[in-house]
């Protein structure tokens, strides 16, 4: 291995640890909420919006398909069609970020405000920085489709991190859904 | 490995590429190194103000009282005094004493020597200081605001920290800057990380590695792990100071739904206690490396002073819980925490051995740098023999939240820490700035710290055990503390004892960086790879990439026939 590309996997890495702690931490305190509250949802909730968080969890699971066969098409030199699926990956992006802020719409036409205690806290508190992250993401996507527009083979492993940190990002929603809205 | 990004790049030639936005290693350490400097004399003036009040409350402070404060007429009020506490913490441990060690020693140290042109991203290390610039400023700015700075202790605990108990805007700004250096420190860590694993000369196996380049390494993994549980826990706390949500508040402060405040606790000291380490394991590297280089004899047990290092590090993830004996937590919890609590002073006994075993029988030079390491194993050794009172349950329900504690942690992570930096700055300086620093003033520096420091926090375990609790404004209005009054003063005169100390370094250093004698290129005759190369080093540090043939500690082998008593790294070692 090239150590450009030896350097650029680890510094991935790291960062990808660095990130899982930092959504644990959040999990590990929704764990104590939930676990010490009498009730869940608190007996002031009605009824969660689940419209938008499935749809969300749609979109970014096919954003990761999409990610996926940009970088084996770019791997297989099958350059155009890996620009292509890149930019799906983005619009894709851009959709979820767009369900996310329909979801907290959704939150408030029901009744459920930001301060309506640690239940809400927790729904909005983690999507939100779930969503800067998303952010963040969308901006590895932009650079990854500048890297594959460049046609060289030697950048493959850049665009493979992001892809990294792409799936990254789609399996803390994937424990956020389940936890935070399905069970 | 072939290719990649260790190949000579072309100096930079403008002021502002060299000096500012500088993608050099060794400009990032210096401008780490001002930085540390400039928040050190802030914190330390901090400190000051907090000792002349619990000393002489209701008197003005003595010279720039009365331009700091001309409302009170100079004298601290009991507010201030809160935030004077808050941010002398948070400042000496996130703003000089990281960006000392870690910033200035990591940048500096970890590609010399290691044999490498830089960093494995230099950019990275361009934005890492820069945001920690930033989030200086952020905190610096909180002190401006109308009703002050953070004023909730540098743990920042709920509800203290909750707009209930800090209302002003300068808490939400302490949030901030701790995020800001959040990243930055992360942004250090990935660095350091993949350049120690990716960019070691050929021939450096991990065990080939210095001590130092160990300790920044093992530091910096923690960073990776820890600094972004703290950065959540600070998030949620932003998002309950500034968007209404309601994590950490309870009880009547939460108009809907409680929180919990304890739990802010937890994420803090889950990355609290592996950031005493984060302190202090670059210092323990430095230490191991000097007190071999000037007892003129390999550092005894090296490995085993590495994996006592590693081990240390895997265990301060796990004993958290002896920072929270007092919340109500479950004897069974308190006896396990306890029990790995004692635990770590295994790893800890074995290398603090191995520093004895080095200097036992050596050919000590009692030079500054050897003279502040000798003051670390000192400083540790009380430091750590404290601990031992802190993590053991029923001694801690006593202590806890004393003037003992406040001891005990300033010989682990201040004292230790400081003299430890000051070691390192005074071994390291020639090679950095090509000039050598006074070594008759950094013996006077060194004894106008070291007796002090001991007046200051020996005093401080005394006055705790007295039970004089940590937080106090005026000791003098409680009956039962009137009799520690003098050790106050004591610790009082101490501090500002040193505090002029800090003076003769100071001038020192600037001095020495315009004055200072020509430094050789290897002043102190060791053989780790930084001084095979001019003081100062060349923009790209090696011509030609060093290939390493022996450890950093090959000193007093007697067969060597040379005239020399060390050998560099870059040399087959001499058998017999």
């Amino acid at each position: 291995m090239r150590r450009a590309e030896l350097q650029g996997n680890l510094a991935m890495t790291v960062t990808l640890v660095s990130g899982a702690m930092l959504f644990i931490t959040l999990f590990m305190g929704y764990a104590v909420y939930r676990t010490n509250a009498p009730f869940w949802p608190p007996l002031n909730i009605d009824k969660v919006p689940l419209t938008w968080p499935w749809i969300s969890s749609m979109i970014i699971a096919l954003s990761s398909w999409t990610c996926y066969q940009a970088r084996s098409l770019a791997q297989k030199g099958e350059w155009k069609s890996a620009q292509l699926f890149s930019l799906f990956t983005i619009f894709c992006g851009l959709s979820f970020v767009g369900t996310q802020t329909l979801l907290w719409r959704d939150l408030k036409m029901s009744g459920i405000m930001v301060d309506s205690g640690v239940f809400a806290s927790i729904l909005y508190g983690f999507t939100w920085i779930h969503a800067l992250h998303m952010v963040l993401g969308l901006g590895g996507l932009v650079f990854l489709h500048l890297t594959l527009l460049k046609v060289d083979s030697k950048n493959l492993y850049k665009v493979m991190n992001v892809e990294r940190f792409w799936h990254f990002l789609g399996i803390v929603w994937a424990f956020m859904f389940a936890g935070l809205f399905l069970f | 490995m072939s290719g990649g990004f260790n190949e000579i790049h072309e100096a930079p030639t403008t002021f502002w590429s060299k000096y500012i936005v500088s993608y050099d290693h060794k400009v990032i350490a210096k401008q780490f190194l001002w930085y540390a400097i400039f928040f050190l004399g802030v914190g330390g003036m901090m400190a000051l103000m907090i000792r002349w009040t619990l000393a002489y409350p209701g008197q003005p402070f003595p010279i720039i009282g009365k331009l700091l404060l001309p409302s009170t007429g100079g004298v601290i009020p009991p507010d201030t005094y809160a935030m004077l506490f808050t941010l002398h913490g948070t400042i000496m441990i996130f703003y000089a004493i990281t960006p000392l060690l870690i910033g200035a020693f990591g940048n500096y140290c970890i590609p010399l020597m290691i044999g490498a042109r830089d960093m494995a991203f230099p950019l990275l290390n361009m934005l890492s200081f820069w945001f920690a610039a930033l989030s200086g400023l952020i905190l610096l700015a909180s002190l401006f605001l109308p009703l002050g700075g953070a004023a909730g202790g540098w743990t920042s605990y709920p509800t203290l920290s909750t707009l209930i108990g800090s209302p002003g805007d300068g808490q939400t700004l302490w949030c901030l800057a701790i995020f800001v250096l959040g990243i930055s420190s992360t942004m250090g860590a990935v660095n350091y990380i993949t350049t120690v694993i990716t960019l070691r000369a050929p021939g450096m196996g991990y065990f080939d590695m210095p001590l130092t380049v160990w300790g920044l390494w093992l530091t910096a993994i923690l960073n990776a792990i820890f600094v972004p549980v703290l950065g959540a826990g600070v998030m949620l706390l932003l998002m309950d100071r500034m968007f209404g949500t309601t994590f950490f508040l309870a009880g009547a402060s939460a108009t809907a739904g409680s929180g919990d405040p304890v739990l802010f606790q937890h994420v803090f000291w889950i990355f609290g206690h592996p950031e005493v380490y984060i302190l202090i394991l670059p210092a323990w590297g430095i230490v191991s490396d000097l007190l071999s280089f000037f007892s003129r004899k390999p550092a005894f047990g090296a490995k085993a002073t590495a994996m006592s290092m590693t081990a240390v590090t895997i265990l301060s993830t796990l004993v958290y819980g002896h920072h929270m004996f007092t919340t109500q937590m479950s004897p069974l919890l308190t006896q396990s925490f306890m029990t790995l609590t004692m635990t770590i002073s295994i790893p800890s006994a074995i290398f603090f051995a191995n520093w004895l075993g080095t200097i036992w029988k050596g050919s000590i030079r009692f030079d500054s740098p050897m003279l502040f390491s000798l003051g670390v194993v000192f400083v540790f050794g009380l430091g750590g023999l404290t601990g031992l009172h802190l993590g053991t349950v029923t001694t801690d329900l006593y202590l806890h939240d004393t003037y003992f504690v406040v001891g005990h942690f300033h010989y682990t992570m201040a004292a230790s820490v400081l003299l430890g930096g000051y070691a390192g700055i005074y071994f390291w300086f020639p090679k950095m700035f090509g000039r050598m620093m006074n070594e008759m003033m950094a013996k006077i520096h060194f004894w106008g710290t070291m007796i002090p420091l001991n007046g200051i926090f020996f005093g401080m375990l005394m006055v705790g055990y007295g039970g004089m609790h940590r937080r106090i404004y005026n000791p003098f209005v409680y009956d039962s503390l009137k009799r520690l009054i003098p050790i106050n003063e004591m610790i009082t005169i101490s501090a500002i004892l040193m505090g002029l100390f800090q003076i003769v370094f100071v001038v020192n250093f600037l001095y020495s960086l315009w004055k200072g004698k020509k430094a050789p290129s290897n002043p102190w005759n060791v053989g780790t790879l930084e001084w095979t190369i001019p003081s100062p080093p060349v923009h790209h540090n090696y011509d030609e990439i060093p290939v390493v043939k022996c450890g950093p500690h090959e000193l007093g082998n007697p067969n060597l026939k040379n005239g020399r008593d060390f050998q560099y790294q870059t040399e087959e070692l001499v058998k017999g």
